[in-house]
């Protein structure tokens, strides 16, 4: 892993530290939050969301595919149950027997919305692994992001995301960094003969960064400028759309959301590029391939992938040539899963990990059953629920084990920082790798 | 009036007009919520997206080998009862004749001792799965009263057909009504419960399908 292990331990140290900096929660009365809580359901409810909240038989099938309740065996972690709240106000609300719930169930209260907190931000990373398994179809994933939104509303948010949505929406910075942390890691890599262009008009792909690239995996973001310059094709990054990470989308907050996604569409339009590449941060990906034109209210003119996707496709083209610099090598890919289960990218990072010459072998559970890291949707940042990751990495350590593995290798920082936590902590050594990284420093002469 | 004449005359047109209307209702309910599109650019076809809702109705039936290990039981219970339930009110003859009298055409059946076992078997795994909801842990959290007041009423008809049957309990005839009723019972909670299912799991797989076929991923 050719990454700073001294910025790794100060970020870790920096998440520690979050809720020291956090400023206090929105005051509001219990009935206001009750009240805001229930418009935003009822305002965001769909019919296709409506017949799943319709069919549900409570047969609990679904605690079987959360990687929270397979860990832990506790039935709070049910997914269904995380839904309760939302499903209460659409039956007592919404839905056409709403008359009859009114006259025979109880309403929701403040407290009970304080308690979902846990449920829906810390003990759900929006992988969509339930909706595999649920007999009767129900997806359950679309609705934790709107039970999000309606507690962000309800200023209920769990604290870490909330201050971090705040901060990038009100200062484009996460953890302090922002446009200055992009350019320093800019500069470095053009220190280290790179070049680099950023703002450049007339090109025709817009790579998307991350602060977290630029100031902790360099090595993904120096991979993904190797292999943007050896294709030879105009491209650039901006200073403007440099942000893949979009804590706002995490957290529930739809303003701040919409502003981090509009950030990056406006610099796509404005450098009229064709195509946007979103950088490994896995929900940088659905923030802008599958919502964010519900944001800009009318198709993009111009295609989103995602960097592991971009490379697949231009190997498969005969673009891209790497050496088989790990030939021989056990290896095997854990799939994000806002990359492959909600985003159906499977097989290019495979078809690069091949031509790399890795002996690939796959975990028991992979492709769309992969269980997720434990940390996505912004888990990872929140520190009450580290007891609950260690959990979870004790379930993706054995099944890393299982494969024989030398090397896990991902295509997702949060996947990457879970990983690494858990192997520091419990003191597993084997390398967790970027995909970019290991293309971009492997490129064929 | 006597009792069966109530059962098999008002009581089945008040629960029938209570089951249509009711069903009816709550369908167009909830697919009359307000809808957003959705802009982004799908990986395949509207109509491989057809395709894949279509797909994931059937295929659900079946789970996954991965999941299957862990809900074997529920599936095998699950699908038990359904098949042994439908088997019983569609292939019992005096269930067919009853259909034939105001459907004009009837099928053929199966024998009555075979009806019965099936009956049985049906009967012990609502026991078997009733018990199980009240020990286990997942399901005791999510349960509700719906959970029970459907339990109660998919079963009576089938406890009271049996004592119809088998000439026990009360005079054939009162015994006659009360299961008839038992199965209007059935039909006025229908609109009302988690029983709807038999009509939403349809839509409900048919989207969770084309959503996640219109990634690029089949479910």
């Amino acid at each position: 892993m050719n990454i700073n292990m001294e910025a790794f331990d100060q970020f870790r140290e920096g998440v520690s530290r979050l809720p020291e900096m956090i400023p206090p929660a929105p005051e509001m009365a219990d009935d206001e939050r009750v009240r805001r809580f229930k418009k935003t359901i009822i305002e965001s409810v769909a019919p296709h969301q409506a017949m799943d909240l319709e069919t549900c038989v409570h047969c609990g099938a679904c605690a079987e595919a959360c990687h929270y309740y397979v860990a832990t065996q506790d039935a709070k972690y049910t997914p269904i149950r995380k839904l309760d709240m939302l499903r209460r106000v659409y039956r007592r609300e919404l839905g056409p027997n709403r008359w009859l719930h009114k006259l025979l169930t109880r309403d929701i209260t403040a407290e009970e919305l304080e308690e979902w907190q846990e449920l829906v931000y810390d003990s759900c990373t929006e992988c969509g692994r339930c909706s595999l398994i649920c007999p009767m179809g129900i997806h359950i994933q679309d609705m934790i992001i709107m039970s999000r939104e309606a507690l962000a509303s309800a200023g209920l948010a769990v604290a870490e995301q909330r201050a971090l949505a705040q901060e990038q929406g009100e200062k484009d910075t996460m953890f302090g960094m922002g446009k200055d942390m992009f350019m320093q890691g800019v500069e470095r890599l053009r220190q280290s003969g790179l070049e680099v262009p950023v703002d450049q008009p007339d090109s025709e792909i817009l790579v998307v960064s991350t602060v977290m690239d630029a100031a902790l995996f360099n090595d993904a973001m120096e991979g993904t400028v190797k292999i943007m310059n050896s294709l030879g094709r105009p491209w650039t990054m901006s200073t403007c759309g440099f942000e893949g990470a979009n804590f706002g989308y995490m957290a529930g907050y739809y303003e701040y959301r919409k502003d981090a996604t509009m950030r990056v569409i406006s610099a796509a339009i404005d450098l009229g590029v064709k195509t946007v590449i979103a950088p490994e941060c896995g929900h940088a990906y659905p923030a802008l391939r599958w919502d964010g034109a519900a944001v800009y209210g009318k198709p993009f003119p111009f295609e989103v992938l995602a960097i592991s996707e971009f490379i697949g496709r231009e190997m498969k083209a005969g673009n891209l040539k790497v050496k088989p610099a790990f030939s021989g090598q056990k290896v095997t890919y854990h799939d994000p899963c806002k990359l492959g289960r909600m985003g159906g990218v499977f097989d290019e990072p495979r078809e690069a990990l091949k031509a790399l010459g890795v002996d690939l072998v796959e975990m028991d559970v992979n492709r769309q059953q992969s269980y997720c890291c434990g940390g996505g949707a912004g888990n990872f940042i929140i520190n009450r629920a580290a007891p609950l990751r260690a959990k979870v990495w004790e379930l993706k350590r054995g099944q890393f084990d299982q494969t024989g593995a030398d090397t896990v290798v991902t295509s997702c920082d949060s996947c990457r920082i879970n990983f690494m936590v858990g192997a520091q902590d419990t003191h597993w050594e084997k390398p967790i790798e970027s995909l970019a990284a290991l293309v971009g420093a492997n490129l064929a002469e | 009036m006597s009792l069966l004449d109530f059962a098999r005359g008002p009581a089945l047109q008040w629960s029938l007009i209570i089951f249509v209307f009711g069903v009816v209702w709550r369908i167009v309910g909830a697919a009359l919520l307000m809808r957003t599109r959705d802009f982004s650019k799908a990986r395949v076809s509207s109509g491989d997206r057809v395709k894949g809702g279509v797909r994931t109705i059937l295929t659900r039936s079946v789970p996954p080998e991965t999941f299957e290990k862990r809900i074997r039981f529920q599936f095998i219970t699950g699908s038990l009862w359904h098949i042994g339930y439908f088997a019983v009110v569609l292939l019992f003859v005096p269930h067919i004749l009853f259909f034939e009298s105001f459907l004009g055409f009837g099928w053929p059946g199966l024998p009555n001792p075979v009806i019965l076992v099936i009956g049985a078997i049906t009967l012990a795994t609502l026991v078997a799965l009733l018990v199980r909801r009240m020990i286990h842990p997942v399901l005791k959290i999510i349960s509700t009263a719906d959970d029970y007041i459907s339990w109660v009423v998919a079963t009576l008809p089938l406890i009271t057909g049996f004592l119809a049957m088998a000439h026990l309990g009360l005079r054939y005839e009162t015994m006659l009504a009360i299961h008839i009723l038992s199965f209007e019972l059935l039909l006025i909670w229908f609109p009302f419960g988690k029983l709807m299912h038999l009509f939403f799991v349809f839509p409900s797989r048919y989207n969770v399908g084309a959503i996640f076929a219109r990634r690029g991923v089949r479910v």
